[in-house]
């Protein structure tokens, strides 16, 4: 599904991705975790495509195919979906014509015809109760006014809508309650498939219990240091980074 | 601006106030006004309030009326229903209807001399091309609110017609509100064809005590036009006077409105929103003049520039010794849209007493790249994103407008596409 190799990334001048490595293959759910600053975002970032980042060396291939030679939209219409960390507020903009048109694109783009309205909304109302989001959250502005959790809940319930291929998720778990937490984790859940990959970036070992990782990598300083089964993510909860950053040096 | 424009004024006038009808304004007050406005010369550039205004269309103009014109209409906007809809060409009614209870709307054409008397009453010199609408007004529209009219309906459609060498049209208006009237008026400037045309509008509102005017007004000329508008407003004690502006159309476009709030605890709400796109100039002044105690202010601007356009908004709030209590809100935004385009934004206070609130806030810019990127990661295509946040940008001022139908109307005028969003926010 998806192949990085030797990933160099810049922002301003200043390397952030270092010669990253991390195979993703379909079907399967990989956790990246790190310390602060260590170029998770970066990497979900340059893999939607983001601007304002150089890529100096390297590959990314999703689906077989070159990946940094498409657009923004172009990679979420082939079915690459970031879940942001910070995700953006869009006063004015219909939280649900958002959605409509994201669906459209993305149909259109496979040659089938725009979505049937009344079956559209029937599907988001669904997935909204499965999220536990109340339904006036649909005819709000993007994001406006939600608090943190709601905001990392409307970024699920777009997936959700949109089912990727490949979902980037950039700690969707931070700033969760405990039972936000739950009802993310079963969100995500539902989409796990033979044909649908997911990358988690997490700080915490919590989220892994409730969404079983195939494979654990840790990014320290612009490349993954190490892979391993979940119990890698158990062993960071217990002994810190501290000891992969001495390696990783 | 040279004397030579000014001589030619004269001249124009001379040759053209035999024809005038006294019953719209009777021939020595419009003499007094062609005097008037060349004692203080047209408009210049280097006067503070003119700086964004594209004057250079002024030396070139003729002034003269353009002749009544028997030609079809061309499609017009659709009508709203439950209006009462007048279409003036080139400043002259060509159709009428049946007005609603309560309500007069009269064509001053057929009037009678002692109609030709009223005048704009603004002693300001931002408002003096009234003056040259007073001097050449070939037909007025004057509409009469009872208080028995309850939220009664008036659509107003002037049209531009004629080119600017076969002279000027002069849409003229004067509304007036008893004690306690509602009424809603839907005013629109629109125009045909490819040719220079020049308008030169001037409308008064009067509102009694406690009459409420909701009031549309649609700036939609053709291409090569050049819109002068002044609108000059008094409100009386608890009055409400609601006034939203869209402006689109026309190469060059400048309105000046200056309202009087001479009564207490006076409301005036003035959203207006503006795009400008090639090489389009969209000016607006706007006095808000607080003359009595608790009077309030709202003004929003919204505006949009792309390409070489300008889109200036400059608005002032005056808070005269009288007017203790007095409340005020001004929020200016401007978007960038080209490296080319340019936004002037002013917010102007000038305070005379005491025990006020007044907050303002002007701010211009480009589209926020958070919120662009936000939408191009969901597969929207780059414009439509671009389009989805202007759109969200003129909300604040769109959002006032209390008539779905018309609402539709501007949505569909400002961003072609966006009519779905509409359609979906009204099935949930
Ligand atoms: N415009 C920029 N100029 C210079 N450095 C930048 C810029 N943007 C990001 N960085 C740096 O890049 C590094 C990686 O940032 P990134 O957001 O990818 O970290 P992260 O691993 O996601 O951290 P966190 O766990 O805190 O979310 C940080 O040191 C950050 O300061
Ligand atoms: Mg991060």
């Amino acid at each position: 599904m998806l192949t990085i190799e030797n990933l160099h990334a810049t922002v301003d001048g200043k390397e952030i991705l270092k010669g990253l490595e991390l195979t993703v293959p379909e079907g399967e759910v990989h956790a990246v975790m790190g310390p602060n600053g260590s170029g998770k975002s970066t990497l979900a970032h340059v893999l939607a495509g983001r601007p304002g980042y150089a890529i100096t060396a390297g590959t990314v291939r999703f689906k077989g195919r070159d990946l940094l030679a498409l657009s923004p939209e172009e990679r979420a219409r082939e079915g690459l979906f970031l879940g942001f960390q910070y995700p953006v507020e869009i006063p004015g903009v219909n939280n649900v014509y958002l959605l409509k048109a994201a669906v459209n694109a993305a149909r259109k783009h496979r040659g089938l015809p725009e979505v049937d309205a009344f079956e559209f909304l029937t599907l988001v109302r669904e997935k909204m109760r499965l999220m536990r989001m109340d339904e006036s959250m649909l005819s709000r502005g993007v994001n406006e006014g939600f608090s943190g959790g709601e905001k990392k809940r409307n970024e699920i319930l777009q997936m959700l809508v949109l089912e990727p291929a490949l979902a980037v998720l950039d700690e969707t778990d931070s700033g969760l309650d405990i039972d936000a937490l739950k009802v993310v984790a079963s969100g995500v859940n539902t989409l796990r498939a033979p044909n649908r990959s997911l990358v988690l970036v997490t700080h915490y070992q919590r989220l892994l219990e409730h969404i079983v990782p195939d494979r654990v990598h840790v990014l320290v300083n612009g490349r993954i240091v190490r892979s391993g089964d979940r119990t890698l993510a158990l062993e960071l909860e217990q002994r810190g980074y501290d000891w992969l950053i001495g390696e990783a040096a | 601006m040279s004397a030579a424009v000014l001589t030619r004024l004269r001249d124009e006038y001379g040759a053209a106030r035999a024809a005038l009808p006294g019953s719209v304004i009777d021939a020595r007050r419009r003499s007094e006004a062609i005097e008037m406005l060349c004692a203080q010369g047209l408009p210049a550039g280097r006067e503070e309030n003119w700086r964004y205004t594209n004057l250079r269309i002024l030396d070139r103009a003729r002034f003269t009326p353009a002749q009544p014109s028997a030609e079809a209409l061309p499609p017009l906007p659709e009508p709203l229903s439950g209006f009462a809809r007048y279409v003036f060409v080139d400043g002259r009614l060509r159709s009428g209807a049946t007005a609603p209870h309560g309500v007069t709307v009269r064509s001053l054409l057929s009037g009678s001399a002692a109609d030709g008397t009223w005048r704009l009453a603004s002693e300001l010199p931002e408002a003096r091309l009234a003056l040259l609408n007073e001097a050449f007004a070939t037909d007025a529209a004057c509409i009469e609110v009872r208080s028995e009219a309850a939220g009664a309906g008036i659509e107003l459609v002037f049209l531009a017609a004629a080119g600017a060498d076969s002279g000027a049209s002069y849409p003229r208006v004067r509304l007036a509100l008893e004690s306690g009237a509602r009424l809603t008026v839907v005013e629109r400037h629109v125009g045909v064809g490819e040719a220079p045309t020049l308008v030169n509008s001037a409308v008064r509102v009067e509102l009694a005590p406690n009459a409420h005017l909701t009031h549309y007004r649609l700036q939609h000329c053709a291409a090569r036009t050049a819109w002068f508008d002044t609108l000059t407003a008094e409100l009386a004690a608890d009055a409400r006077y609601d006034l939203l502006a869209v402006g689109t159309g026309a190469l060059a476009s400048r309105s000046t409105v200056h309202a009087r709030l001479t009564g207490r605890a006076a409301q005036l709400a003035l959203s207006a929103a503006a795009l400008g796109a090639a090489q389009q100039s969209q000016d607006m002044y706007a006095l808000s003049e607080h003359l009595a105690a608790r009077t309030s202010t709202v003004q929003t601007f919204r505006g949009i520039a792309s390409d070489r356009s300008r889109v200036a908004f400059n608005g002032k709030i005056a808070v005269r010794e009288q007017a203790a209590g007095t409340d005020s809100r001004q929020s200016l935004r401007g978007l960038l849209d080209g490296a080319q385009a340019e936004i002037d934004l002013r917010p102007q206070l000038e305070i005379y007493t005491d025990e006020v609130r007044c907050s303002h806030g002007a701010t211009a810019g480009k589209l926020d790249e958070n919120m662009l990127f936000y939408l191009l990661s969901r597969g929207i295509a780059p414009e439509v994103a671009q389009h989805l946040l202007k759109w969200a940008f003129l909300e604040d001022v769109v959002a006032k407008i209390e008539l779905p139908q018309l609402r539709r109307q501007i949505e569909h005028g400002l961003v072609g596409r966006m009519s779905e969003a509409v359609a979906l926010k009204e099935l949930l």
